[in-house]
């Protein structure tokens, strides 16, 4: 009690800290630390998975349809879960994802938005999240550039 | 002798906190959740390869142009006036160099959708402004700006704009894109000082 009373101070200190830390880590109202971590699957490219491929993912898939077209879900086995990409945060919806244990594919008749979606929702700390496509080669340049070699512009 | 071992206890504390904690260098996304999400999901945060074909031809001061791929793959064709950042370089290096001007509309692109609208997604939630993607990417600008062409018996003078805008993007594009490196800088550099003589006026 003693020592209590002569380190109070410090001890009050360290212990905001810890609290505030704590906020700040386990907080709904954030996203997790180190953006690049949760971003690293899509520099590697292992966040996407065509139809093709799917049957190479091990675990119960949950198959989130954010454009709600019957389509997009055709022959695709697994939970399926229509979801408006504006509700995907919501506090159900968000707790159905991180409490499904096996893989989790984003699909969407817009590209750009199973992009910004999967990093959102991995930036959340959802793990396991994959864009599923019918064109992987997506960021492969299909033309091919001739230069004119002929005319010069004047400098 | 009571201060010095208050203190030396204050920093023992503190260190084993900082030891345990998952405290990362790295940033983090600093925007709240909900107020990304209706960022990323506003279709005004993309500008079409027509749009970007018209910034381009009017050379818009306001439009700055960012490159998501590879150096290799930049320095072999880019949108003229680029700036190169590799996407998987976003986080290592400080990208408010390029970001934080807020007058500036910033527009992303890569080959395709994904590296542009990763990017954009990051660069929002780090809280930049006035940040764009470019649909569809390089793959989209070959297809509707470099292999344009107009089939039918007339032509509407809308369409007739479009083309013309077309016509003169791809002029640009392949122009300076055909020039070797060292000469696509000085290029880029006079027509700003041609451009600039015009709007000089009568003195």
């Amino acid at each position: 009690m003693n020592l209590i009373n002569k380190y109070r101070a410090v001890i009050a200190i360290i212990l905001t800290v810890l609290i505030l830390i704590s906020i700040r880590l386990l907080s709904p109202w954030h996203f997790k630390p180190d953006a690049k971590k949760w971003a690293e699957p899509s520099m590697l490219r292992s966040n996407i998975i065509t139809r093709g491929n799917i049957g190479t993912l091990q675990g119960e898939k949950l198959i989130i349809n954010l454009s709600n077209k019957e389509n997009e879900i055709r022959n695709i086995t697994g939970d399926i879960f229509n979801i408006a990409p504006d509700s995907v945060l919501s506090k159900k919806d968000l707790k159905i994802i991180k409490s499904h244990n096996g893989p989790i594919l984003l699909i969407s008749s817009e590209t750009s938005v199973s992009a910004r979606i999967w990093m959102l929702l991995s930036q959340k700390g959802c793990r396991n999240i994959y864009i599923l496509t019918d064109d992987k080669e997506n960021e492969v340049l299909k033309y091919k550039f001739r230069p004119d070699t002929i005319t010069r512009p004047e400098l | 002798m009571i201060m010095r071992e208050k203190f030396s206890a204050g920093l023992l504390c503190m260190g084993l906190i900082v030891a345990l904690l998952p405290i990362s260098a790295g940033r983090s996304l600093s925007v709240r959740p909900q107020k990304l999400m209706v960022e990323l999901l506003d279709e005004k945060t993309y500008f079409s390869v027509d749009q970007v074909a018209k910034f381009l031809v009017t050379e818009d001061s306001t439009v700055q142009f960012f490159d998501l791929r590879s150096p290799g793959e930049f320095s072999a064709i880019n949108i003229p006036g680029s700036i190169n950042i590799p996407y998987n370089e976003l986080l290592n290096n400080d990208p408010g160099r390029f970001l934080s001007d807020e007058n500036i509309k910033k527009i992303f692109y890569s080959n395709g959708d994904f590296d542009s609208n990763y990017a954009f997604a990051i660069a929002s939630g780090l809280n930049y402004k006035n940040i764009f993607v470019m649909k569809g990417g390089l793959n989209e600008w070959f297809k509707t700006i470099m292999n344009s062409n107009f089939s039918g018996d007339r032509i509407s003078a809308r369409e007739n704009a479009l083309f013309e805008t077309r016509f003169r993007a791809r002029k640009m594009f392949s122009e300076i894109n055909s020039l070797p490196d060292s000469l696509k800088v000085k290029y880029i550099e006079a027509k700003h000082i041609a451009a600039k003589k015009l709007d000089g006026g009568c003195e």
